[in-house]
């Protein structure tokens, strides 16, 4: 008896096997349908497995051949967003485990990243959603639904509360843990921001152990964790177009206008520093960015494409 | 020590394994397979998992493919092994062997990316870097049946050239 059988390495590969191998490679494979077409037909395991190794041999050879990723994945607390990332949105192939366990199951994290000026709404597989705002980036990984980085911009999140099952959000340098279920998260220059507007989130749950109550916000900056509060009403307001900073330098605040409206908005060092506190419509200033200059005090150049934030003269 | 969740989700699903494993070509030895198998997993950490059940029907599926792989490498050597006997020039020296699986890389890689940059990318997107399939959809802005469309043209292509080669 072969191990190949009636179906030896030397035949055509054939077209449903391969499907099948395809479609098996998918976390959301469905293994009663495949398991109702193996019982179908008894040639047809045979046929599954030379598929899958047919398969998995050119993979291996196209793999070998490809040109390594610009930085290597890492899992070390080094901050993810000033990483760089072959393509913008193409995220860095992650280098798999594979060969640590016949079992181990592929790493299949991946990134989602929004243009700046766009929105997207990535639904998860439990119904929580995440609403991501332009320039934004966060890391997923279907092995572990109930968890997302956020790598860069602002996300809100719209999670189903699971207590045995907390959804957990790592973002900058902190880890936040679900107790309830609307968020937002705000990675600002060095900042991030985290702000509740239903349930509860716990900030740091190995550390500080922080519960943040609707309107509760905590800003991290170099390990420090300040709180404060904002309306609840108001979290992700955003998406409508109304942007609130709190304390935040004008370059920072520009990094965010340039992410949300699509536009490319820097600030002279004179005024970087500056703070602004307040709340900025999306929707006008997208036609009229020189209107900054009211809201913000600063004088409005246009340079090419560029809208630079100066000192008033 | 109380059954641990997984646990208790393999001994629900017991049954259920032992006949997929059947189906996957174990025959009678399924039974002894599917206890092989818990032992297996329940030494191993893998962190949460999220779907316990696809996760016990793929480490099933695992292990009759990398028994598959197994069998078919002893089958092969040994036909190597028997035409050796008969013709001494069969196995290739080392450096010309090397040679020849760089040159077969290179082919592979070359037939992919002839089919173009989508569907090249959407091959190396799924394949290697392990992208959900729904995901790459949304990266490339096509359609889910799209994306399974250029897969499978790409796994089409590469197998037929892979198993030309060999």
């Amino acid at each position: 008896m072969s191990a190949s059988g009636g179906n030896g390495a030397h035949e055509p590969i054939d077209a449903e096997a391969l499907d099948w191998a395809l479609r098996m490679a998918e976390p959301t494979a469905d293994w009663d349908e495949f398991l109702a077409w193996l019982e179908a037909d008894p040639r047809r395991s045979t046929r599954y497995d030379h598929a899958v190794c047919s398969l998995e041999a050119a993979t291996e050879l196209v793999r070998r051949q490809a040109p390594p990723p610009a930085t290597a994945y890492e899992t070390s607390s080094s901050r993810p967003a000033r990483r760089h990332w072959i393509g913008g949105a193409m995220a860095a192939a992650l280098i798999g485990v594979i060969g640590l366990g016949v079992w181990q199951e592929r790493d299949r994290s991946y990134m989602v990243a929004t243009t700046a000026g766009e929105q997207r709404v990535i639904r998860l597989a439990d119904g929580s959603n995440i609403v991501m705002a332009g320039g934004s980036r966060v890391q997923l990984d279907p092995a572990h639904p109930r968890s997302a980085t956020v790598l860069a911009g602002q996300a809100l999140f719209r999670v189903r509360h699971d207590a045995a099952d907390p959804f957990r959000v790592r973002a900058g340098d902190l880890d936040l843990t679900d107790l309830g279920t609307v968020f937002d998260v705000r990675l600002l220059g060095d900042q991030t921001h985290v702000v509740v507007a239903e349930g509860a989130v716990l900030v740091d749950p190995q550390g500080a152990r922080l519960r943040l109550e609707p309107g509760q916000s905590v800003t991290e900056v170099d390990g420090q964790l300040r709180r404060g509060r904002q309306d609840a009403t108001e979290v992700g307001a955003w998406r409508e177009g109304h942007l609130a900073y709190d304390d935040a330098a004008l370059r920072d605040v520009a990094a965010d206008l340039s992410r949300q409206l699509g536009l490319r908005i820097t600030t002279t060092p004179a005024v970087a520093a500056r703070t602004f506190n307040g709340t900025l419509e999306m929707r006008g200033l997208r036609d009229d960015p020189v209107a900054l200059g009211v809201l913000l005090g600063v004088e409005v150049r246009r340079k090419g494409d560029d809208w630079i934030l100066d000192e008033r003269r | 020590m109380p059954p641990s969740g997984l646990e208790l989700v393999y001994l629900e699903n017991r049954d259920r394994l032992v006949r997929f494993l059947r189906a996957r070509g174990a025959g009678d030895a399924a039974e002894d397979l599917v206890h092989d198998l818990w032992v297996t997993i329940s030494t191993r950490s893998d962190g949460p998992i999220a779907n316990p059940v696809a996760y016990l029907h793929r480490a099933a599926d695992r292990l009759m493919i990398d028994r598959y792989r197994s069998l078919s490498q002893a089958e092969k050597r040994e036909q190597a092994w028997e035409a050796d006997r008969h013709d001494e020039n069969v196995v290739m020296p080392t450096p010309e062997r090397e040679v020849g699986a760089r040159q077969e890389a290179e082919r592979v890689v070359a037939a992919l990316d002839a089919l173009g940059e989508r569907k090249a990318g959407v091959f190396r997107r799924v394949r290697i870097d392990g992208v959900e399939q729904r995901a790459v959809a949304v990266e490339f802005g096509v359609s889910l049946s799209t994306v399974e469309a250029d897969l499978r043209e790409a796994a089409r292509a590469l197998t037929t050239l892979k198993d030309a080669i060999r």
